[in-house]
């Protein structure tokens, strides 16, 4: 006897397109894109999800985290500054006090929470699409992101002509990283100057990243290492509390602006 | 020298520094020259107006250093004015070093023209440095003589160099991750730190610097025993303000003076 019930190859194939069908027919439109599925954009979405505010992910790679599974020089140790560990805790991710107020915890089991958490709020997630474009409305408001399959922009032109699509929402998020894509966007478009990498308190860079978490302009909200890109801040070692509670600082911002 | 006859003398507390005790410091400058000392909360919330707030959160956004190594500035991002309203509306420890000489002149702006010709000695957290020309860079600074003066109690912090152990133990840390905690362990008591217990006894040295600058227009000493030295390491800080000296026999006569004359006028 067969273990699995019976389905046929148009069956399955029915399910997977009319399932994506229907994400994509609800998402078009939303609260908030968060571009970007890193440590911090995964945050950021997870507590807007928590707060049933509606919420999509896009992630240019197939998998989800960015950084996230690994610490510095390719090895899955991934330490947390205090009060970072608050984050793990909530989580419910394991971790262990390596010094007076640093933190260690496996990258994998940290990052598969983080992402399940994110899931299991109610965060929709685009996978293998990429940023392309900013939507903008009056006065230049950053209303959503024009988006497009992520093998589209790594074979050649002539191949792939494809359009891409536009999605609408009230708060776009770059959660990007280094990269810091909307606001390059935005850059290229003369709406705002990134003043590059300065040396501004080096030892503060991890403070520095969360309080600049904010609005950089009207609808487009910037969280972790983007933050760094977008202001010029210095670079951070190899600890990802300041990814995690820039990505809550983030949403704690997006859920005041959406009330207004 | 003026006396500051005629001058109230103004204290504000913008420092968010736990430690630091204004009264304990009015006590000693009634004290050494028989000042009448007036304490107020913030500079800033005291002189600016609730609707100017967005103005001036640009204007302080448009000096902050953003490269040790230059001295230029440009219109600030969105963003960094939004950072700056937030920390005017509700100040908090903040990471961001500011033009000191721009930032003061910013401040002067603010000072009404009935308090104009009163000494005002600022207390902030903001970290602010002066750019040299002799070695093209930026600098932090405790205290910028002038009207007004600030002290920074982020400044005492950064600005004095620490041991040259110290800063090697800190690069090594964070190559590792580690936080700089532990480098800070290891030389306790060797730097004045973060909401330091001695800071308020730390401080009298400075606000007596800027009372000098505002009376006889010389701030600092050369004796590295004399409160009034201008230190450049934390070792001359913890020498100059913790080891009882006060002040050089030429800076004693000065203030001594100064207090006979004011409890003349």
């Amino acid at each position: 006897m067969a273990l699995f019930e019976y389905a046929t190859e148009s069956d399955v194939t029915r399910a997977i397109i009319s399932g994506f069908a229907e994400d994509m027919k609800e998402y078009a439109s939303t609260d908030v894109i968060v571009i970007g599925g890193g440590p911090s954009g995964l945050m950021c979405a997870k507590e807007l999800a928590k707060k049933n505010v509606k919420v999509l992910i896009i992630e240019r790679n197939n998998y989800l985290g960015g950084g996230f599974w690994i610490g510095g020089y390719l090895m899955n140790t991934i330490t947390v500054r205090a009060p970072g560990q608050e984050v793990l805790d909530d989580l419910s991710i394991p971790y262990n006090k390596f010094a007076p107020n640093l933190y260690v915890t496996n990258g994998p089991h940290a990052c598969s929470k983080l992402i399940a958490s994110a899931c299991e709020s109610g965060a929709k997630i685009l996978n293998m699409t990429k940023f392309d474009d900013v939507v903008f409305r009056e006065k230049n408001r950053v209303s959503g992101a024009v988006v497009n399959w992520t093998p589209v922009s790594a074979l050649p032109r002539e191949i792939t002509c494809v359009d891409p699509i536009a999605l609408e929402s009230k708060v776009v998020v770059d959660a990007s990283g280094h990269d810091a894509v909307v606001v390059k966007k935005l850059e290229e478009r003369g709406l705002i100057k990134t003043p590059g990498f300065g040396g501004m308190w080096v030892e503060k860079s991890e403070d520095l990243v969360v309080e600049h978490t904010g609005e950089a302009h009207p609808g487009l909200v910037v969280t972790g290492m983007a933050v760094s890109t977008t202001y010029g801040l210095p670079r951070m070692g190899p600890t990802f509390g300041g990814m995690l509670l820039s990505g809550k600082k983030g949403a704690e911002i997006i859920h005041e602006l959406l009330k207004r | 020298m003026s006396y500051l006859k005629d001058r109230g003398i103004f204290l504000y507390d913008e420092s968010l520094c736990r430690n630091l005790d204004f009264h304990e410091i009015k006590r000693y400058l009634d004290g050494k020259i028989n000042a009448d000392i007036e304490i107020r909360k913030g500079f800033i919330s005291y002189y600016l107006r609730q609707e100017k707030i967005d103005c001036f959160a640009r204007k302080i956004a448009g000096i902050r250093v953003r490269d040790l190594r230059r001295n230029t500035f440009f219109e600030p991002l969105y963003g960094e004015i939004k950072y700056e309203e937030r920390m005017l509306k509700k100040p908090k420890n903040c990471s961001v070093m500011y033009d000191g000489f721009k930032l003061q002149a910013l401040l002067r702006e603010l000072i009404t023209h009935e308090e104009y010709k009163h000494v005002h000695i600022v207390f902030t957290n903001r970290l602010f440095g002066t750019f040299d020309e002799n070695d093209m860079r930026y600098h932090a600074r405790v205290i910028i003589c002038g009207h007004p003066s600030l002290i920074s109690t982020s400044g005492i912090v950064e600005a004095p160099a620490k041991p040259k152990r110290f800063y090697y133990l800190k690069q090594k840390s964070a190559i590792l991750g580690i936080p700089i905690d532990i480098a800070k362990k290891k030389f306790k008591g060797r730097f004045v730190d973060y909401d330091d217990e001695r800071i308020t006894e730390i401080m009298k040295g400075y606000v007596m610097q800027a009372l000098m600058y505002s009376i006889t227009g010389k701030p600092f000493c050369n004796n590295r025993n004399c409160r009034l030295f201008n230190a450049h390491w934390q070792e001359e800080v913890l020498n100059a303000q913790l080891n009882g000296h006060e002040f050089c026999e030429k800076h004693k006569g000065i203030i001594e003076k100064i207090k006979e004359m004011r409890e003349y006028t």
